[in-house]
């Protein structure tokens, strides 16, 4: 096996890692090179975090090597993998919200003077400072809550940097930013990548890690399945690295739409829409993006009672909607899938089969006002196969299923209750490819009994596959809606509306 | 692989292993400890703990605490008492000669009433439910002082006062030389039963945990959060005032601390039955083990003659305990959610 490449600042040869039933990491090798962004792909479960917690020092590995520029660690503990330079820096950062980017840069280790007392203007000027050396240009007095999402990874993978950290582990570090905020990330991070840090970068987004990353690094069930240049591999085999099989994008078919059932007229939120007039009909998906904060996550939210709604005009076959909360939407048949899986999707901690069920209890309580649980495990246990949800059991805690999986069962909670309006709010977020492409037809199968379907997304090609048409969401006006029937959708002419450019040629078109 | 069903087995049902071991231990150390008498007296003990546990259970389910249920429960029986008896000494009576099925009655709804004002506070309000709970504990507390002045009232197991007795002693039925059960015992044993039925076989149950797990989800699912709050608070209250009337029984007479630092005991017994204080997790079955447990160490200490300065100690170090093996618990689960992961890609590639 001979010495390490000191060239290489990260190097695992032949990692195994076993647990009791499962052989998570099976003769494992990875390396990244100093000054490289190293991408690892691979579905949820694959291995990518177990590799990740070996290297942060979290598990000890069974058998293999592992070196760190150059020199071998057997065994490495989380303060060793620090000291030696691994910094992981995980999707929901480890900020203090309440405490100025100055202490948060210090992260607790504040300079004091002679009498104990901490000296702000030392700690200012010097943490100002060191954000300038990383290109950030920051009023380092501000309180953490009031910095944008970016900023705070900017400032933690900062952080990682000053406290010599030569491999920056980046564990789906733009799930949570708006799109303009990635580019801002990545030229960050190609920054400190040419002062010679390495990052390691794990994401679903394959169009990220072809815009970010130099090399790609493929697991799936805990081996190894494709590694090399990123200018070496296209999609299409990243994509069949990833899953096995050949994915293929899920492309629903033209359908003739019914009648209206969502119709919104006039209606109007100050700071948030204007004079919004949309209509979708039964059996139609409709797309509804723009920028972040351009209005369609706040319509959606707004129509389904988490958010006001403002003034104007809304019908749901026909009739008047009466806002209210969700509970009051739910009963007027009108469902959303939240954003924000994990804050408002699901219960973590409780079963599949609670989760799904939980907004039609009160449909499955019998004359004595008990859940009938026979009805309830035919109802799950139904969802469960159509919906194609993977789960060892309906009794399974849901925060043990995959994103994809996870995701799958709130739709199941939606259709349970029987919905004519569905809203979808990036439904495809964080879950792995595969999975993706399972939701879209799931969307679509539902679009089939005659739900009127609106999808906000910010995914344009799988708008353009899903959607019978896309609307454009621009300073919270709609300014642009494409047709399928009548034109081509292209990302590019979606992207140009988007921006605010309203061509002349997609009009003609 | 026989240890990965075993374990599993012995965590979830923690709390009936300690039991039995405690109870295993007590009847070494003392030979009165397993006996008819003590067996019964364990149980009516347990009884009105019991009662409260339960409505704490509910509250705690969802995220919240009730720390008010204390001074509820001593100022429902003082009220009760105030109701029914004649406005002559030694009793502190208000000469409403109320029928006492009726002022029994009134007791409850005024335990929900307390209830539906904190759940309103804490829901409408928008204030912290620890505070509410708190400032009421000492209203309440206070408004029992100020009424009677410091003055206790005794006598309740002479008509027309003793309903408050038939609860807190009568005998239910008697298996002879085994045991004696008090109607206390019957009545806690059906609002156990009764809260386990609601808890995981009620819509209005299962939205509890939905909203302990994550609140904004269960809005988000179209469940009632708030409404339900207040809800829980009112089940709280009334079986406080509950608890009231038969702890009255129970001793016969009513002091003006009545129940005074029970809301220690009544949260230990939750928590060590594996109730969260996060809300969202635990089981009526687990409180009920809680309350046998605190109720059984109690008993069993004063039998062993350990001097009364040292028990609270004991009970300290024993709550302490229970936590600890609790958090052993939670590390020991705490792997098994990683390993979940490897093993559902594997039922992915099967299809």
């Amino acid at each position: 096996m001979g010495d390490g490449n000191p060239h290489l600042a990260v190097e695992m040869r032949n990692i195994t890692k076993v647990f009791p039933g499962v052989r998570a990491l099976d003769n494992v090798s990875f390396n990244v090179k100093a000054g490289e962004v190293h991408a690892l792909a691979g579905k949820n479960g694959a291995g990518k975090s177990t590799l990740m917690h070996i290297l942060t020092g979290l598990y000890p590995y069974d058998s293999g090597e592992l070196l760190i520029r150059g020199k071998a660690f057997g065994k490495l503990n989380t303060a060793t993998a620090k000291a030696v330079g691994i910094a992981l820096v995980a999707q929901h950062t480890k900020i203090i919200p309440g405490l100025s980017i100055a202490e948060n840069v210090f992260a607790g280790n504040l300079a004091l003077s002679r009498y104990g007392f901490v000296e702000w203007k030392k700690i200012y000027k010097e943490a100002t400072e060191r954000l300038a050396k990383f290109g950030l240009d920051l009023d380092v007095r501000r309180l953490m809550e009031t910095t944008s999402v970016a900023e705070r990874q900017m400032i933690e993978i900062a952080r990682a940097l000053f406290a010599n950290a030569s491999v920056v582990i980046l564990d789906e570090p733009t799930a949570p930013l708006p799109k303009h905020d990635v580019a801002k990330l990545f030229e960050f991070v190609r920054r400190q990548k040419a002062q010679g840090s390495s990052f390691i970068y794990i994401s679903h987004y394959l169009e990220e890690i072809f815009e970010v990353a130099d090399r790609v690094t493929v697991l799936r069930n805990g081996e190894v399945t494709g590694s090399s240049a990123i200018k070496d591999v296209t999609q299409t085999n990243l994509i069949h690295m990833i899953s096995g099989v050949n994915v293929e994008r899920y492309r629903r078919l033209p359908t003739k739409p019914g009648l209206p059932v969502l119709e919104i007229k006039g209606l109007t939120r100050s700071n948030a829409y204007h004079d919004i007039n949309l209509t979708i009909y039964a059996g139609e998906v409709v797309g509804l993006t723009g920028l972040e904060g351009s209005g369609p996550g706040s319509l959606a939210r707004g129509l389904f009672g988490l958010e006001p709604l403002g003034s104007g005009k809304v019908l749901i076959d026909g009739k008047a909607y009466d806002h209210g909360d969700p509970s009051k939407a739910l009963r007027q048949r009108l469902a959303y899938l939240p954003r924000d899986r994990h804050g408002l999707g699901i219960v973590a901690s409780r079963s599949v089969r609670d989760n799904v069920s939980l907004s039609v209890l009160a449909k499955l309580q019998n004359s004595l006002g008990l859940v009938n649980g026979k009805n309830e495990r035919k109802l799950v246990g139904d969802y469960i196969d159509v919906l194609g949800i993977k789960t060892p059991s309906m009794e399974t805690a849901i925060e043990n299923l995959s994103g994809g999986n996870q995701q799958k069962a709130v739709v199941a909670k939606l259709a349970a209750t029987e919905p004519r309006v569905l809203l979808l709010d990036e439904p495809t977020q964080g879950v792995d490819v595969q999975a993706k492409v399972e939701l879209l037809r799931i969307v679509d199968e539902l679009s089939k009994r005659g739900v009127a379907v609106g999808v906000v997304s910010d995914e344009l090609s799988e708008l353009i596959d899903i959607c019978d048409r896309i609307l454009v969401f621009y300073r919270g006006s709609i300014i642009k809606e494409f047709r399928k029937d009548t034109e081509t959708i292209t990302t590019a002419k979606l992207l140009a509306a988007i921006e605010g450019e309203i061509s002349e040629k997609s009009d003609a078109a | 692989m026989q240890r990965d069903i075993i374990i599993p087995i012995i965590l979830d049902n923690l709390i009936w292993f300690i039991l039995a071991a405690v109870f295993i231990f007590f009847t070494i150390q003392s030979e009165h400890f397993f006996t008819s008498t003590n067996i019964s007296n364990i149980l009516s003990a347990a009884a009105v703990l019991g009662v409260l546990v339960v409505g704490q259970t509910f509250v705690l389910i969802t995220g919240n605490f009730d720390l008010s249920s204390e001074s509820t429960l001593g100022l429902a029986a003082l009220f009760g008492i105030w109701l029914i008896v004649p406005a002559v000494a030694p009793n502190w009576g208000g000469g409403v000669l109320l029928n006492p099925y009726l002022a029994i009655v009134i007791i409850l709804a005024m335990g929900a009433a307390i209830g539906y004002v904190i759940g309103v506070l804490i829901t409408l309000g928008k204030m912290n439910n620890f505070i509410v709970t708190l400032a009421m504990l000492l209203i309440l507390r206070g408004l029992m002082l100020a009424f009677t002045e410091g003055n206790a009232t005794s006598g309740l197991n002479y008509p027309p006062a003793d309903i408050f007795y038939w609860l807190g002693h009568k005998v239910a039925f008697e298996i002879p030389g085994v045991v004696k059960i008090s109607i206390a015992v019957v009545a806690t044993a059906l609002v156990f039963a009764t809260g386990h039925v609601i808890l995981n076989h009620r819509r209005f149950g299962r939205e509890l945990y939905a909203i302990g797990g994550n609140r904004q989800a269960a809005v988000a699912s179209g469940i009632d959060a708030d409404l339900r709050i207040r809800q829980v608070y009112m089940i709280s209250g009334t079986l406080a005032a509950f608890g009231g009337w038969m702890l009255a029984g129970r001793v016969a007479s009513i002091q003006v601390n009545l129940g005074e630092g029970y809301i220690f005991t009544v949260m230990a017994a939750a928590v060590i039955g594996g109730i969260s204080l996060q809300g969202g997790r635990g089981t009526m079955l687990g409180a009920l083990g809680g309350v046998l447990l605190l109720s059984t160490i109690d008993r069993g200490l004063n039998l062993m003659r350990v001097s009364v300065f040292w028990i609270k100690v004991i009970q300290g170090l024993i709550i302490m305990l229970a936590m600890f093996v609790d958090a052993q618990r939670v590390r020991y689960r705490a792997p098994s959610a990683e390993k979940a992961k490897p093993l559902e890609t594997k039922t992915t590639d099967a299809e």
